[in-house]
């Protein structure tokens, strides 16, 4: 069993709960970023597309403990308007001279043809390709959508190299994937559907979790560690570790709001870098920090919180270690590491 | 065999030490990362705070004990490791946890050196017979990772932490993670907490409060604090906090030393309403856990300032005492009821000094067939014998003349039933003046139908009329049992048998000394006890109470409560260990002095360190020192 049956039914309950009170937007969000290319620094164009959402959270499984996401999807997409929009907007937003990473993002997965039908998902490649500005396109999936016969149309429709797909595994550790994220598929579903997409030649994203609920801040470090250590020893190169922002109307929320949970510390993450960049320099490694600061989002005391998120952007646009080798003097350093032991003695 | 060894045992608070090397290191101060000086800590973790590549393969978080590096040789284990695999935290719901604990204990139980382990234990499995198994295990230290859930729970806190307590070993430790201010120390202490950490001390600087023994103050608005730490520029915030939790823990370790803990728990706990009523809960419903456990012959001073003292376990266990084992001498025939005096013993007092001299006008024939009781709050009752032990001689109350409905109950009741081991016909003197006294002496009489006289009831007992009252009511008595009276009891031999019975049991008083008794050496000197001319006891001026050779013990082993069976004819060292303790009775209590026995033989005396029932319970470690050996 993937999931606990007890745990998939109470997170069940709260999405019902919530799901009830959504709004319909159809709109298609965008924006441009600056972004680290594998070439080097550059911009990223990033789209929501408005599908009907993630078939996981929607599923009778209640989807994963701290994603929220699915409230923002619409009920019933119209794909038409969609795709006119998309055609508009990127060609409005690529300026020449400039290198783009372009970001296909549906707050599910868009490799489910329950979300985007295979011949739409065809025409949005193809309608990429037509830009040689960009020179990579990333797809996030969950990696049971990742079939040999998907693989094959994307290749068909756009030059696989330019392909990654960015796979949510949060975590290599198959017990924190079914014990506090009901995440629904294990290591190996993981290790598989990467192999399929290196088959075909493309490459592949993983986004590892940072604190999920139930594991101290200390376990997860460690958990981050070793799972970059088995990403990097399968091949992955681009590693982006999230850390956790707390959405509203999930399971996480309910423990947050009966404070049972603190996000992570920024120390943490700036831990984390340091130690894994160093270990495997060659690592392309993102750490973008959401509701960065915030209580809801990664935060140290207020003091320094600014000053560290500004360097953890720039470290992840530059690559270099450096950036990170600021002088961090703030007093919440001490308050950091005790936490650290007590919440590991005391919780787990 | 376990890591730690009870040393001395005070209610559920104890003294641990080291098992080989008999190092104390609790009740202490776990630092959780490696401190600048070790000194004042029991130990600390030995880890890099935050994971990193080069550690993580060790993958587990140690534990280091601070033990003197000579002793280093000799110590069982050097680190006790903290075994986590994750679960579900006790936030989480039942359903999730159960199965998942479940887990846990497997894998606990599989690990390598389980006498090495720390084990998780959360509030809702002390009840669990899951853990049975791995409490017969070596596991030297449990963590009760939750427990600070119950603080705002007085019931639920009495209950759990009693029940804990009593189904573990004495030799297992007891850490209680987290922030806990220092104030509480001495209260969680005495509820079985063996070790606390400083983590408190980190958390609390950073936000720039400054800690106190009284509780914590924010840095620009404190009591101010004259130590290196604080008077060093820049201040130390840090270092000084650290110091206050040091010395508020040197302060339970020096209590539990000398005996005074509950003294300074019973002051500490009126800084928390949970705790205070904590404590009033346990000794109402579990107090007799607490007093089996609470050494009755010590020498400090028992200052009864609150209503918890009425219920304090020594006090009790004295009038416990006076109810089961005190006997009147048989041929006590006029009872005088008096009050008590500030000055301890009474007899030394202005008062008492007066009474003695209105009684001796009477004749001094009269003392044979006397006996005196001294009423008084908390012990309710004391007879004259046994003015000089412990608690008896020990403690103060300060004194408002207005009695508690409930003290009221408690003394009357003790009172009846102690005169109804009196010789039916013997006459009740009362000596006692005023309201409270009046209430007791009213419901004495409801219960009985012996006849007393009042001889203080219009003034005061150290006016001249009520001294005049009291020679003169003596006198009267007398005459009517003039003719029956027998023999001339001897008052010093009335008293030690009175205090063997209180010690050892009913009856043994009488049985060991008997014949001839001589007392030589007078106090500040523990008077040595001859009996036809041979040196059988010593009292203790200290305590107030009896040492045997053992070579006269013979003499009541056999109805004594205090022995202890052992596996062997012989005690080599002078130590006796659990598992040469085959069965130990359960009215020891620690302090106690206990008889050895091989096969119904006395083969030593000794000095019991826990109960007799975690003796019992215990399966390594020392148990009791031996006094003397029979030759």
């Amino acid at each position: 069993m993937k999931i606990n049956p007890d745990f998939a039914n109470t997170i069940r309950e709260i999405r019902d709960k919530a799901l009830g009170e959504r709004s319909h937007s159809r709109k298609v969000v965008h924006w441009v970023e600056d972004h680290r290319l594998r070439s080097g620094p550059g911009k990223a164009i990033v789209f929501i597309l408005p599908t009907k959402g993630c078939s996981w959270a929607l599923s009778k499984s209640g989807g994963c403990s701290i994603c929220g996401y699915i409230y923002d999807n619409p009920q019933e997409p119209n794909f038409e308007n969609m795709m006119k929009t998309f055609k508009e907007k990127l060609h409005d937003s690529i300026e020449d001279g400039e290198n783009y990473s372009l970001k296909l993002f549906t707050s599910g997965s868009f490799l489910d043809i329950s979300e985007i039908p295979e011949e739409i998902q065809k025409e949005i490649l193809e309608e990429a390709s037509q830009y040689r500005e960009i020179t990579e396109i990333i797809l996030e999936s969950r990696p049971e959508y990742v079939t040999k016969k998907i693989m094959q149309m994307i290749k068909e429709s756009i030059d696989i190299e330019k392909i990654e797909i960015a796979i949510g595994l949060e975590s290599a550790n198959d017990d924190i994937l079914k014990k506090s994220i009901n995440k629904g598929f294990f290591w190996e579903d993981f290790e598989k559907a990467t192999a399929r997409i290196f088959d075909v030649g493309a490459k592949v994203k993983a986004y590892l979790l940072f604190k999920p609920p139930f594991v101290s801040e200390y376990d997860s470090i460690k958990d981050i560690l070793q799972s970059v250590s088995k990403l990097n020893e399968l091949g992955v190169d681009t590693i982006s570790i999230n850390a956790i922002s707390i959405h509203r109307g999930t399971y996480l929320s309910k423990m947050f709001e009966k404070n049972q949970y603190r996000t992570p510390w920024l120390w943490s993450l700036l831990h984390l870098c340091k130690e894994i960049k160093s270990k495997y320099p060659d690592l392309r490694l993102i750490c973008d920090v959401v509701a960065g600061g915030t209580q809801r989002g990664a935060h140290n005391c207020g003091d320094c919180d600014k000053q560290m998120t500004d360097s953890l952007k720039q470290f992840v646009l530059s690559q270099n270690l450096e950036d990170l080798n600021n002088e961090f003097k703030c007093s919440c350093k001490t308050e950091w590491k005790s936490f650290l032991l007590q919440e590991k003695i005391t919780i787990s | 065999m376990r890591f730690f060894q009870p040393l001395s045992q005070f209610g559920f608070g104890r003294i641990l030490a080291e098992t080989r090397t008999h190092y104390p290191l609790s009740p202490g101060l776990i630092s959780i990362e490696k401190p600048e000086s070790l000194e004042g800590y029991s130990a600390h973790f030995d880890s890099a705070l935050v994971p990193n590549y080069s550690f993580y393969d060790s993958s587990e978080i140690k534990l280091l004990w601070n033990l003197p590096d000579a002793k280093k040789e000799k110590i069982l284990h050097e680190a006790n490791q903290l075994s986590l695999q994750p679960f579900y935290p006790s936030y989480a719901s039942e359903k999730l946890r159960i199965e998942d604990y479940d887990t846990y204990l497997k894998k606990f139980l599989s690990l390598p050196r389980i006498g090495e382990q720390s084990f998780y234990l959360p509030i809702d499995q002390f009840e669990s017979e899951k853990i049975d198994e791995i409490l017969e295990t070596d596991c030297s230290l449990i963590i009760l990772n939750d427990l600070s859930k119950l603080f705002n729970n007085q019931r639920k806190l009495a209950e759990k932490m009693s029940y804990l307590r009593t189904r573990l070993s004495p030799d297992i430790g007891l850490y209680l993670p987290g922030s806990v201010s220092p104030a509480f120390y001495s209260f969680l202490t005495y509820i079985g907490i063996d070790f606390f950490d400083n983590s408190i001390a980190y958390q609390v600087s950073k936000n720039g409060y400054f800690l106190t023994e009284n509780g914590v103050f924010p840095i620009d608005n404190h009591p101010p604090c004259y130590c290196s730490q604080c008077s060093s520029t820049p201040k130390n915030i840090f270092r000084h906090n650290e110091m206050v939790l040091k010395n508020a823990l040197a302060r339970v370790n020096f209590a539990l030393r000398n005996g005074s803990l509950r003294s300074i728990v019973e002051q500490d706990i009126h800084r928390n309403i949970t705790f205070a009523a904590t404590l009033r809960h346990l000794d109402t419903k579990f107090g007799e856990l607490l007093r089996k456990r609470t050494p009755i012959i010590a020498s400090t001073k028992v200052k009864c300032l609150g209503e918890e003292s009425l219920n304090r376990p020594v006090v009790s266990e004295f009038r416990e005492r006076v109810k089961e084992r005190f006997r009147p001498h048989p041929s006590s025939r006029i009872i005088i009821l008096l009050p008590c005096s500030a000055r301890k013993p009474y007899s030394m007092s202005r008062s008492h000094i007066m009474f003695r001299n209105a009684i001796r006008k009477a004749g001094s024939s009269i003392f044979s067939m006397l006996s005196e009781l001294i009423v008084t709050s908390p012990l309710s009752l004391v007879p004259r014998e046994l003015e000089n032990i412990y608690p008896a001689r020990f403690y103060d109350i300060p004194v408002a003349g207005s009695w508690s409905e409930k003290e009221i109950e408690i003394t009357s009741n003790l009172l009846s039933n102690v005169l109804s081991r009196y010789q039916e016909d013997s006459i009740i003197i009362n000596h006692l003046h005023g309201s409270g006294y009046e209430d007791i002496i009213e419901r004495v009489r409801e219960k009985s139908s012996v006849e007393v006289i009042d001889t203080s009831y219009k003034a005061p007992p150290t006016s001249h009329q009520s001294l005049q009252e009291l020679s003169e009511a003596l006198v009267n008595t007398k005459e009517r049992f003039s003719l029956n009276q027998t023999e001339k009891v001897i008052s010093n031999t009335k008293k030690i048998q009175a205090i063997a019975d209180f010690q050892y049991g009913p009856e043994t008083g009488k049985r060991i000394f008997h014949g001839k008794i001589k007392l030589k050496g007078r106090y500040p000197r523990s008077p040595q006890i001859f009996r036809d001319d041979k040196h059988i006891a010593t009292m203790h001026a200290s305590t107030g109470y009896l040492s045997l050779f053992p070579a006269y013990t013979e003499e009541i082993s056999k109805i004594s409560l205090n022995k202890l069976d052992f596996g062997a004819d012989y005690v080599s060292g002078s130590n006796i260990y659990a598992p040469g303790c085959l069965k130990a009775d359960t009215h020891i209590l620690p302090e106690d002095e206990i008889f050895v026995l091989y096969e119904n033989d006395v083969i030593a005396t000794a000095r019991a360190l826990v109960s007799g029932e975690d003796m019992n319970k215990m399966t390594s470690g020392k148990v009791a020192e031996i006094k003397k050996k029979k030759r």
